[in-house]
């Protein structure tokens, strides 16, 4: 494909993007313990948990707060216990200015034509400031809730199609023909455009299994996964890249002035009950492979800076760089050494760590020419 | 209960446009149009304007050839306080599970300030566009199946379970609610002319929107959705000047020329929607319909234009006439786009108001 060449600039700066918090977890009431903040997220999932309903003003000063900290992007996540992603992005980009938003979506869950109508909208609203996050699926039973039966390979099959049909109404609106297993367009046109600098917006694609990257390298612009170690992580990067895309790595932060200051909160996170345990646990997850994988590790500390402690309660995204400021910008340097050059990161309180990663990893990890 | 009115989003680039020439449906889907970008400056001056003039809400229409309406709506709401915004959509497009997820977003995002207005589908070559190959009276039994669905989530009620011809959802959940101060899912306007949706409008709305009509032919209609609970909106175009006379000088000057109307009526007859048949047969017939009602737009812009021509006090009471049937709602755009709506602020709507605080019972 000849556009390939200009599709995927590899980045020579590394990019810094964090999750955004859930609704309400950004306290403008005074400051929480990380252990506040990780029970407030355990709990957003509980009936009555506040966690639900969009909360613009706590968003927005999370946000101001992450452009300061050097934060690129926020990444918006979509699941059925959230406000819809896209419309969050569309309002939040009405109050923020420079950052951007990585929306997560799932395929399958609308008509292609319509998602490229809904995201070129957004992003007239944000120029140049909108990527996407396009995910197959979830668990079987979260899928059914949104009227989706197909099996974990025909998720990924669909996922090609619509974003095959996505990639049309980006290079030319006016007219596009599609006939595929999942989707037939006939004469499609829409004629609001998407607003950027480029004609298709960045694609993170995420996922563990030989689908997910087989449909990052067709669709997408970078491999969105878990972080692992330097080590295990090596071969996998260096294929990605050799064929064409970014690789960006999801992990969440304790950084602290010492390693056992930063260690200390770590195991304050710990749960004194099985809270998590079952919604995040392989049962419900049963047919994706990052889920698999997390579950079927033995050791807790996957490296001397990396923690997989959360990880058997809370899921596989809670992997944890735990260290000091040096020991965490010479990891994340570490990774981009082997040709990283994206990360989404999270921590506890969100605002804090945000806080403290921009104003003091940052500059350590900028400072080595990074 | 006072009349609620409410007003057409200008397209993107109308705002400052002052004829219908300008705004015709035949410029508007080429793709070189204004009609496509999102406009934001035009649409938020036009907004506090509308607040301004006692506009309840604003419709924001549908097309491939317009910007998505529930994105607009939640970036707009961000710079408007008081404003609700009534969201057109398509069923079909996506899962409902989905809808409603953006929908109580939306909500979450702008206060509760959204209402919906479903329609079924379009002409079958857009429909295809977006992967629809349904035809309109199947588009109906699925928009009904949609609404159920939506309608299950709204009463937050446990897991949703449905299976039907067209969707199927098993153990369905959504945490973000539909937050109102006064509701728990939005108004629901439907809107077509054909039994179809007139019988969806009663089992899944809470009004049935149509074009409006004389008084006379409305009273059966009104009558007979009354037993259903849901109320009607009648949508429509107003041109108001200080005499009858200079409104319909105003109204003539809006007659465009012959190439218009050939291309216009190739959209409408190409399209399979009663609506649009229906408003136009009244065209060809009758041009006025009553003494201020005129149906002389609508060969050349459609069937929305069917148009309230008259002095602030004819409209008025031509308002008032519709209330006595038993309308509730009104959705109204003009000519100009934004000075007609702040001289109905001024002129009409006051008047409107005069008679309906100092007869309780009109």
């Amino acid at each position: 494909m000849s556009e390939r060449s200009v599709k995927h600039p590899r980045s020579s700066v590394a990019r810094f993007h964090w999750m955004l918090p859930k609704g309400g977890e950004v306290s403008l009431n005074g400051p929480q313990t990380p252990r506040d903040a990780a029970h407030y997220r355990l709990a957003s999932t509980r009936d009555g948990s506040p966690a639900p309903v969009p909360d613009i003003p706590g968003w927005t000063h999370f946000g101001r707060c992450a452009e300061e900290a050097g934060i690129e992007s926020l990444l918006v996540s979509f699941s059925k216990y959230e406000p819809d992603p896209i419309l969050v992005s569309a309002a939040l980009g009405q109050t923020t200015t420079k950052l951007k938003f990585i929306a997560a979506y799932r395929s399958g869950l609308m008509k292609p034509t319509s998602f490229v109508q809904q995201i070129n909208t957004a992003s007239a609203f944000m120029p140049g400031r909108l990527a996407l996050n396009i995910v197959a699926g979830s668990s079987t039973e979260e899928q059914r809730g949104y009227g989706d039966y197909l099996a974990h390979d025909e998720r990924y099959a669909r996922a090609e199609e619509f974003l095959e049909v996505c990639h049309s109404f980006w290079r030319d609106s006016d007219d596009v023909n599609f006939d595929g297993k999942y989707y037939q367009v006939d004469h499609g046109k829409l004629h609001t455009p998407l607003f950027a600098d480029r004609s298709i917006p960045e694609i993170y694609i995420s996922g563990h299994s030989a689908q997910a990257e087989q449909l990052a390298v067709s669709k997408g612009t970078c491999l969105l996964r878990v972080a692992d170690t330097v080590e295990n992580l090596k071969p996998a990067v260096a294929r990605v890249l050799e064929r064409g895309i970014e690789v960006c790595l999801r992990m969440c932060v304790i950084c602290r002035p010492t390693r056992a200051e930063a260690i200390e909160v770590a195991e304050s996170l710990l749960p004194r009950d099985d809270m998590g345990q079952y919604e995040r646990s392989v049962a419900v997850k049963n047919d994706s492979q990052m889920y698999r994988e997390a579950s079927e590790a033995r050791d807790m500390w996957l490296s001397p800076l990396l923690w997989k402690g959360f990880v058997r309660y809370y899921g596989p995204v809670w992997t944890t760089l735990v260290g000091s400021f040096d020991d965490v910008a010479g990891a994340l340097l570490e990774y981009k050494a082997i040709g990283v050059t994206q990360f989404i990161m999270s921590g506890w309180p969100e605002l804090d760590e945000v806080k403290t990663f921009g104003s003091e990893v940052l500059p350590r990890v900028r400072r080595a020419g990074a | 209960m006072s009349l609620r009115f409410h007003w057409m989003l200008p397209k993107g680039g109308e705002v400052g446009m002052l004829t219908a020439q300008e705004t015709s449906r035949v410029l508007t889907t080429k793709s070189t149009s204004k009609a496509s970008l999102p406009d934001i400056e035009g649409w938020l001056k036009f907004s506090r304007c509308a607040e301004e003039a006692g506009i309840e809400s604003v419709l924001m229409s549908f097309s491939r050839y317009e910007p998505d309406t529930l994105v607009i709506a939640s970036a707009l709401g961000q710079a408007t306080k008081k404003l609700k915004f009534i969201v057109a959509y398509r069923t079909g497009f996506m899962q409902p599970t989905t809808f409603v997820q953006q929908v109580n977003t939306l909500s979450g995002l702008i206060d509760g300030r959204v209402a919906l207005n479903i329609v079924a589908g379009s002409s079958a070559a857009e429909q295809r566009g977006y992967g629809d190959f349904l035809d309109h009276d199947e588009r109906y039994a699925r928009a009904d199946e949609f609404l159920e669905i939506c309608h299950m989530f709204w009463r937050r009620n446990g897991e949703v379970a449905f299976k039907g011809d067209y969707f199927e959802v098993e153990t369905g959940q959504l945490s973000t609610p539909f937050v109102a101060p006064d509701r728990s899912s939005p108004e629901i306007y439907v809107s077509g002319h054909s039994v179809q949706a007139e019988r969806l409008a009663q089992r899944q709305g809470s009004c049935w929107l149509r074009l409006i009509d004389t008084p006379e032919n409305l009273v059966p209609l009104v009558e007979r959705n009354r037993e259903h609970w849901i109320e009607m909106c009648l949508r429509l175009c107003v041109i108001c000047r200080p005499t009858r006379e200079e409104a319909l000088d105003a109204a003539r000057a809006l007659l465009p020329d012959d190439d218009t109307e050939r291309q216009e009526r190739n959209i409408l007859n190409s399209s399979d929607s009663q609506t649009l048949k229906q408003a136009l047969a009244k065209a060809d017939e009758v041009g006025w319909m009553n003494e201020n009602l005129w149906a002389g737009l609508v060969p050349f812009y459609g069937s929305s234009a069917i148009t309230l021509v008259g002095s602030p006090h004819e409209l008025a009471q031509a308002f008032l006439d519709y209330k006595a049937i038993g309308i509730t709602q009104f959705i109204i755009s003009g000519w100009p786009k934004l000075e007609e709506m702040v001289i109905f602020g001024n002129e009409v709507i006051p008047l409107v108001r005069d008679a309906e605080s100092s007869c309780k019972s009109c």
